[in-house]
């Protein structure tokens, strides 16, 4: 087990332990989104799965390859069958999640996406965090337990290291169905204390939890949620930018990674 | 509605997967079917999901239910983990049905009462909202469950529309979308369990128990509190009734 961290929160290299710390191997990189996901397939010069992976009529797709020695696979949940758009979301998310875990057993998700993020909590466009802690905003059972059980506030895997060296901002992620933001969402995700909004994160964390997989969850901002504009016209409007950050961003962090294992994140 | 290929609506069906959220509702039909519990193998370990299964008749049962959650200790309600384990069941068992088994919020202004047991024809999500069109109707989720014209006039089953959300209270826009669906009944798993087993080509039943008013005078939590035990006697009996209707049959003659 990693030593407690240094005064600054960064943690030292683990040389007598590698055995109890492999380097990481393989990872899988959950993106809701196409346009998220185009980028890093580039980047990392991934090639989709023929054969797929996952049962006959999921529309999930891989796409995989070998990047400085990591087996890496991104993962997106594909176009709904019918509606022809992405299958955004916690349900999809979570299977999504769980399949990719069953099938291709990696030592670490990277959960990657764009959110919303609050100006009030110091978030900017294009800011890139790692979320600190992920919990739901829209899932209210106001019975004891219940309550908490629907929040389902998770941690991110502590990653000292990577946040300082990458020079990323952190902070807490609040996950929800919806794009827009009713006062009772508001409520919810001020009580999460939360500076980005997303639509997946805690769901890929409740999976990565039941399976205890560590996870990582990398966001860039493309609209400010407590801002002017109205959240789907500021979404659509930076998407394409954002998401070259985005991209940019997680290549950076598959490139920490390489070579490291996650106790030295 | 849910896809499956042309030659299996005419062999009996074999193998039924039952879903309940709750242990409340799923415990009394293991014991109506007598079924036996596994031995936890089945799943990927440390996941609380509980699989009972037994034969009745010439039906393999398989009932599934989230079970308690690891830290909290509650039931695992709500739609993700209801799609995972109907995910991971699916792929187990490979059913030629899936009835999902359960109680329901009720809306006194469209005629429910307590204690209504419900075959559902369509079904919504009301809390996932995205106002851009296409992603808008993603989020929406409307499906129609397999339709059972046969089952629901021989058993004089009432037939209504659902909406499923996450939360257990009903915020003003979440009042606006479930009328908007044209919901009678309320849950949390319904949709979530339309759409997984669409996407694996399952066709899938909704039997819904009404526990408590959405629209009432007192507080769901009490009123679903109060009347559980209760409503999911009624819930297991017209399952009861639904499994017995089933075996021998079909899917084209339900």
């Amino acid at each position: 087990m990693a030593p407690p961290p240094n005064e600054d929160g960064t943690t030292n290299q683990q040389d007598s332990t590698n055995d109890q710390h492999p380097p990481i191997s393989t990872i899988v990189i959950i993106i809701a989104m196409q346009t998220e996901a185009l980028p890093l397939v580039n980047a990392f010069e991934l090639t989709e799965d023929a054969n797929s992976l996952f049962p006959k009529g999921t529309p999930w797709v891989r796409y995989h390859g070998i990047y400085k020695g990591l087996n890496v696979n991104i993962i997106w949940p594909g176009k709904d069958a019918v509606l022809g758009v992405d299958s955004v979301g916690t349900v999809s998310a979570s299977l999504v999640t769980y399949a990719a875990i069953q099938s291709l057993q990696p030592d670490l998700i990277i959960n990657a996406g764009t959110a919303g993020g609050f100006k009030a909590k110091g978030a900017c466009i294009g800011d890139v965090y790692v979320a600190s802690e992920v919990a739901f905003h829209d899932r209210r059972i106001p019975i004891p337990v219940f309550d908490l059980y629907g929040v389902g506030l998770r941690r991110g895997c502590s990653t000292p290291n990577l946040v300082k060296e990458l020079d990323f901002k952190a902070g807490k992620l609040s996950t929800g169905d919806s794009l827009d933001m009713t006062p009772q969402d508001e409520a919810s995700i001020i009580a999460n204390d939360a500076v980005i909004k997303d639509m997946e994160g805690a769901a890929v964390g409740y999976v990565t939890d039941l399976l205890k997989v560590p996870a990582i969850f990398v966001k860039a901002v493309t609209d400010i949620v407590d801002g002017d504009k109205p959240t789907s016209e500021e979404f659509l409007q930076n998407l394409s930018a954002v998401t070259v950050a985005l991209g940019k961003a997680v290549t950076r962090v598959v490139d920490y990674i390489a070579g490291k294992s996650v106790s030295e994140l | 509605m849910a896809t499956h290929s042309a030659g299996d609506d005419e062999r009996p069906i074999s193998t039924v997967l039952i879903f309940a959220a709750m242990d409340s509702e799923a415990l009394p039909i293991v014991e109506h079917f007598k079924l036996s519990p596994d031995d936890g193998s089945l799943f990927p370990l440390g996941v609380p999901w509980i699989r009972y299964h037994g034969c009745y008749k010439d039906l393999n049962i398989n009932l599934i239910y989230p079970g308690k959650d690891r830290d909290l200790g509650n039931n695992s309600v709500g739609t993700v983990p209801a799609s995972l384990v109907t995910y991971a069941s699916i792929q187990a068992f490979k059913p030629d049905l899936l009835i999902n088994a359960g109680t329901a919020g009720g809306f006194k202004v469209k005629g429910a009462s307590i204690f209504d047991v419900f075959v559902v024809s369509d079904l919504a999500f009301h809390d996932r909202r995205i106002p851009i069109p296409g992603p808008d109707k993603y989020g929406l989720g409307r499906r129609r469950s397999f339709s059972t014209p046969n089952l629901v006039k021989q058993l004089n089953l009432k037939v209504c529309k659902l909406s499923t959300g996450d939360s257990l209270d009903m915020s003003p826009q979440d009042e606006t979308c479930i009328l908007a669906n044209d919901a009678t009944i309320v849950d949390m798993e319904g949709a979530a369990l339309a759409y997984v087993s669409n996407l694996m080509r399952v066709p899938a039943i909704f039997i819904k128990a009404v526990s408590n008013f959405v629209d009432g005078e007192k507080p769901i939590h009490e009123e679903f509190a109060q009347n559980l035990q209760e409503t999911v006697l009624k819930l297991q009996k017209v399952v009861a009734q639904v499994v017995e209707f089933i075996n021998g049959k079909c899917l084209s003659e339900l």
